[in-house]
C-alpha cells in the first residue's frame, strides 16, 4: 500500500499556498460518455493489485447444550488478513454448505462476510467470491474443510475455547482498471504496488463510487469482531526468515559441492596425464 | 510316330481316327468368333441367332473417305487471339464447320440478357436475390452482380471526363470479386450447416491454435526480452483464415519462424505461466505458486520431486507456505530451484567419483592417502539432518547401491517423532 500519489498531492498544495484556493466549480467539465467509459475500463498492465485474505472457521462445542445433531456452533468466514474492510473489493460471498442443510446456498451481501450455523459434521464448504463489476466480472472460489474437532483427540473438549482453522491467501488482479485503482489506491485492505514512473492516475472525481459503499451502515472491517480474539496471526516476516535461512544453507552446500567437483576434475586430469605419459 | 514304334502299336488304326476328326472340327468351327468363345456358349449354334456375326466387326462405311489433318483453330470464348492446333477429322475432303465445340460452355451475356438484367435491377432496386429469382435464364446471384457491376463500371468509365475522376468511386475502388464472393458464401453456408460436434471440434482447434501462438509469441518475447501484446489479433485472424479455407491450419497465421527453443526451458515455462496468469482476470496466489512449482519440476522425475520435498522438510520449510504472499512465494520457488540444482550436482559428483574409482582401480589400484570418497558417500537419503550441522563429514561404505545409510548420530527422524503442532502450520 504505497501512498506515493497522495504525498505528491501534498507537495503540490504546499507550493500553491500563495494563492487562495478557488472553490471547486460546481459544474464539472462535461466529457463525452465514451471517453468516460474508456477511462473507467482502461486496463493497466504491469500493475498487479493484491488483497491478502484469511478464510476459515471458528467452532464452539456446545457442551451441556449439545444435542446429537447439533453438537457444535460454528462460523465460517472470509476476512481481510489485517482485518481491514474487504468490502471495497468483494461485493458478495456465497457459501455452499452440505446438502443436508436447509437452503445450502447462503448468500452474504455485505461485509463482514461470515455465516454461522450449528451442526455435528465436518465437510467441505465452497466459498465463492463475487467482486465489484468494475474490478472483475468473474467470481473466484475457495474451498475450506470445516473443522469442528480438535487435533488432539484425547484432550477434553472445552465449550469455552473454540477450534480454529484458518488459511491465508492472496487474491491477485493482474490488470485492474484505472477506475478501480483510483478507488482503492489508499485503502488499507488492498496492496497496490508502486506505479511505474511518470504514471499518474486521473483524479477521483471522474469516477462514480458504487452506491453500496457510500451508504453502507454496518462496518465492514473485522478489527473488533466478536471472534477476533481467536483469529490467527499470519506473519510474512517469520516465513521469509525461515526461507532465507534455508536458502543460505542450500547455497553453502552448493558451493561445497562445486568445489568438490572441480577438485575431482583436477584429479582426473592429473591421472590422465600420468597414464598418458 | 516313334512312340508307336516304341509301344508296338499298329499304325493304321490311329491314323484313321485322325483323319475323321479334322473333318468334324472344320465343320464345327464358327464364323466370326473364336472356337474357345464358341465353346463357352455350349459349342453348338444357338437355336435363334442372337447377334448377326456380320454385325460384330463393322467396318466404316466404304462410301466415305476419312482422313485426319493437323489444323489451327480459335475459340470464340477467349478474349485473346490464341491460335492452337489440333487433329481434325476430314470427311471426303470437307472439314467440319462451326465454332470450337467447347466454346459453348463459356457463360455468354447477350445484349438482350443484359437489358433484362438492368430492367429488373431498376424495378427491384438492386435487390439481387429477387432479381435472381425472376431472371428468365438461370444465373446465380453472383453472376448477376458481377455483370451488373462490371457494366456499371464500364459505363462510369466511359462517361467520366478523366479516369482520375472516378478513381474514388466505390465501383472502381472496390470492384466486385466473383470468385471471392462465391467462396465466402460457400464457406458461410458450411459454417451454418455444421453439426454441434463439428462446431465443438472447430472451437477446440481454434483454442489450441491460440494457445500455441501465445506460447510461441511469449517464447519469442522472452528471447527478445520484450513482452508481446496479448493476441486479440490472434483468434480473429485465425477465424478469418478458417472460413475461406476448408481445413483449419493453426500454424497458418504464425508467420514468424518459430525461434529456436530458448536456452533454458525453465525461463520459457515460467514466462508462459506468467503470461497465462495475466490472461486470468483474477487468481489466487497459491494457485500461481502451484503452477510455477509444477513448471519448475516438469523436467524432473517423480523421484526427484519427492527428494526435493524431503529436503524441504529437512530444512524445516513448509511444503506449502503458511503465509503465501508474493514475496514468500517467490522465495519458496527460488529455494525449490536451488534444491533441484543441488540434487543434480550431487548426482554429478557421484558419477564423477565412480569414474574416478574405476579409473584408479584400473590403472594404479588403491594408493594410500587417497581419499576414497569426498562427500556423504552412501548416504543417499538425507542431505540436511535436522538440528544438525551438515558440515560434519560422513565416513561409510562407498556402495552406491545400498539404500540404508550409515548414520553417524542418533539424530531423531524428522516429522515422525516431533510432536504434531497445530494443523495450520502445515498449510
Amino acid at each position: 500500500m504505497i501512498n506515493s500519489s497522495s504525498s505528491k498531492q501534498v507537495g503540490q498544495d504546499q507550493q500553491a499556498t500563495s494563492e487562495p484556493r478557488s472553490p471547486r466549480p460546481k459544474i464539472k467539465m462535461v466529457k463525452s460518455e465514451e471517453s468516460d467509459k474508456r477511462i473507467l475500463n482502461k486496463k493497466l498492465k504491469d500493475v498487479e493489485i493484491s488483497i491478502p485474505i484469511v478464510y476459515g472457521n471458528v467452532s464452539f462445542w456446545l457442551g451441556k447444550k449439545a444435542s446429537e445433531y447439533q453438537s457444535h456452533k460454528w462460523t465460517v468466514y472470509v476476512r481481510g488478513a489485517t482485518n481491514e474492510d474487504i468490502g471495497v473489493v468483494i461485493k458478495r460471498v456465497v457459501f455452499q454448505l452440505h446438502s443436508s442443510f436447509k437452503n445450502p446456498t447462503r448468500v452474504v451481501e455485505s461485509p463482514p462476510f461470515e455465516l454461522s450455523e450449528a451442526g455435528w459434521g465436518e465437510f467441505e464448504i465452497a466459498i465463492t467470491l463475487y467482486f465489484h463489476i468494475d474490478l472483475c466480472d468473474k467470481p473466484l472460489t475457495l474451498y475450506h474443510h470445516l473443522k469442528l474437532y480438535p487435533e488432539d483427540e484425547s484432550g477434553p473438549m472445552s465449550s469455552k475455547k473454540p477450534v480454529v482453522a484458518e488459511c491465508f491467501d492472496e487474491i491477485a488482479f493482474p490488470e485492474p482498471s484505472e477506475g478501480f485503482l483510483v478507488r482503492v489506491q489508499n485503502h488499507p485492505a488492498v496492496n497496490v504496488p508502486r506505479l511505474p514512473t511518470g504514471f499518474t492516475l486521473p483524479p477521483p472525481e471522474l469516477f462514480v463510487v458504487p452506491f453500496e459503499d457510500a451508504n453502507r451502515k454496518k462496518r465492514g472491517d473485522t478489527k473488533d469482531h466478536p471472534l477476533s480474539q481467536w483469529f490467527m496471526n499470519f506473519s510474512e516476516a517469520d516465513e521469509l526468515l525461515q526461507l532465507a535461512a534455508a536458502r543460505q544453507q542450500v547455497q553453502a552446500y552448493l558451493a561445497k559441492l562445486r568445489r568438490q567437483i572441480s577438485m575431482i576434475d583436477g584429479q582426473h586430469q592429473q591421472l590422465k596425464t600420468i597414464s598418458d605419459s | 510316330m516313334d512312340a508307336k514304334d516304341i509301344l508296338g502299336l499298329p499304325k493304321n488304326s490311329i491314323t484313321q481316327e485322325k483323319k475323321s476328326r479334322p473333318q468334324k472340327d472344320s465343320q464345327r468351327k464358327p464364323d466370326g468368333i473364336s472356337r474357345e468363345v464358341y465353346a463357352l456358349t455350349g459349342g453348338f449354334p444357338p437355336l435363334i441367332p442372337a447377334i448377326e456375326a456380320s454385325q460384330l466387326k463393322k467396318r466404316p462405311p466404304s462410301d466415305e473417305k476419312i482422313t485426319w489433318q493437323w489444323l489451327p483453330f480459335t475459340n470464340s470464348a477467349r478474349k485473346d487471339n490464341l491460335h492452337l492446333y489440333h487433329w481434325v477429322r476430314i470427311v471426303n475432303g470437307v472439314p467440319p464447320t462451326g465454332d470450337y465445340s467447347f466454346a459453348k460452355y463459356n457463360k455468354m451475356w447477350t445484349k438482350e440478357e443484359t437489358d433484362q438484367l438492368f430492367e429488373l435491377c431498376q424495378s427491384f432496386d438492386l435487390r439481387f436475390i429477387v432479381i435472381a429469382d425472376r431472371f428468365p435464364s438461370s444465373r446465380t446471384v453472383e453472376e448477376l452482380k458481377d455483370r451488373y457491376y462490371s457494366v456499371a463500371r464500364a459505363m462510369l468509365a466511359a462517361r467520366a471526363p478523366s479516369p482520375g475522376d472516378i478513381s474514388g468511386h466505390p465501383l472502381v475502388k472496390e470492384p466486385y470479386n466473383v470468385s471471392q464472393e462465391t467462396e465466402r458464401k460457400r464457406a458461410l453456408s458450411m459454417v451454418l450447416s455444421q453439426t454441434k460436434q463439428q462446431e465443438r471440434k472447430d472451437a477446440e482447434v481454434l483454442a489450441e491454435a491460440k494457445r500455441i501462438t501465445e506460447s510461441r509469441m511469449v517464447a519469442r518475447g522472452a528471447e527478445e526480452s520484450e513482452l508481446p501484446v496479448p493476441s486479440n489479433a490472434g483468434p480473429e485472424s485465425a477465424e478469418r483464415a478458417a472460413i475461406p479455407s476448408d481445413t483449419v491450419s493453426p500454424s497458418a497465421n504464425v508467420q514468424h519462424p518459430s525461434a529456436a527453443v530458448a536456452p533454458s526451458t525453465i525461463t520459457v515455462d515460467n514466462a508462459s505461466i506468467l503470461a497465462s496468469l495475466r490472461m486470468l482476470r483474477v487468481y489466487l496466489r497459491t494457485y500461481a505458486l502451484d503452477q510455477m512449482v509444477q513448471a519448475a519440476s516438469s523436467s524432473a522425475g517423480l523421484r526427484t520431486i519427492k527428494r526435493v520435498e524431503q529436503t524441504l522438510q529437512e530444512l524445516g520449510v513448509n511444503l506449502k507456505p503458511r503465509v503465501p504472499t508474493k514475496a514468500v512465494c517467490a522465495e519458496h520457488l527460488e529455494l525449490r530451484r536451488e534444491i533441484l540444482t543441488l540434487l543434480n550436482l550431487q548426482k554429478q559428483l557421484q558419477y564423477k567419483e565412480a569414474e574416478g574409482s574405476s579409473y584408479r582401480d584400473g590403472s594404479y589400484g588403491d594408493t594410500p592417502g587417497t581419499p576414497k570418497h569426498l562427500s556423504h558417500g552412501g548416504d543417499q537419503d538425507r542431505i540436511f539432518v535436522p538440528d544438525m550441522n551438515f558440515a560434519g563429514e560422513r565416513i561409510g561404505k562407498r556402495d552406491q547401491k545400498r539404500k540404508a545409510p550409515g548414520r553417524l548420530s542418533e539424530a531423531p527422524l524428522p516429522a515422525h517423532k516431533r510432536p504434531r503442532k497445530l494443523k495450520a502450520a502445515d498449510l
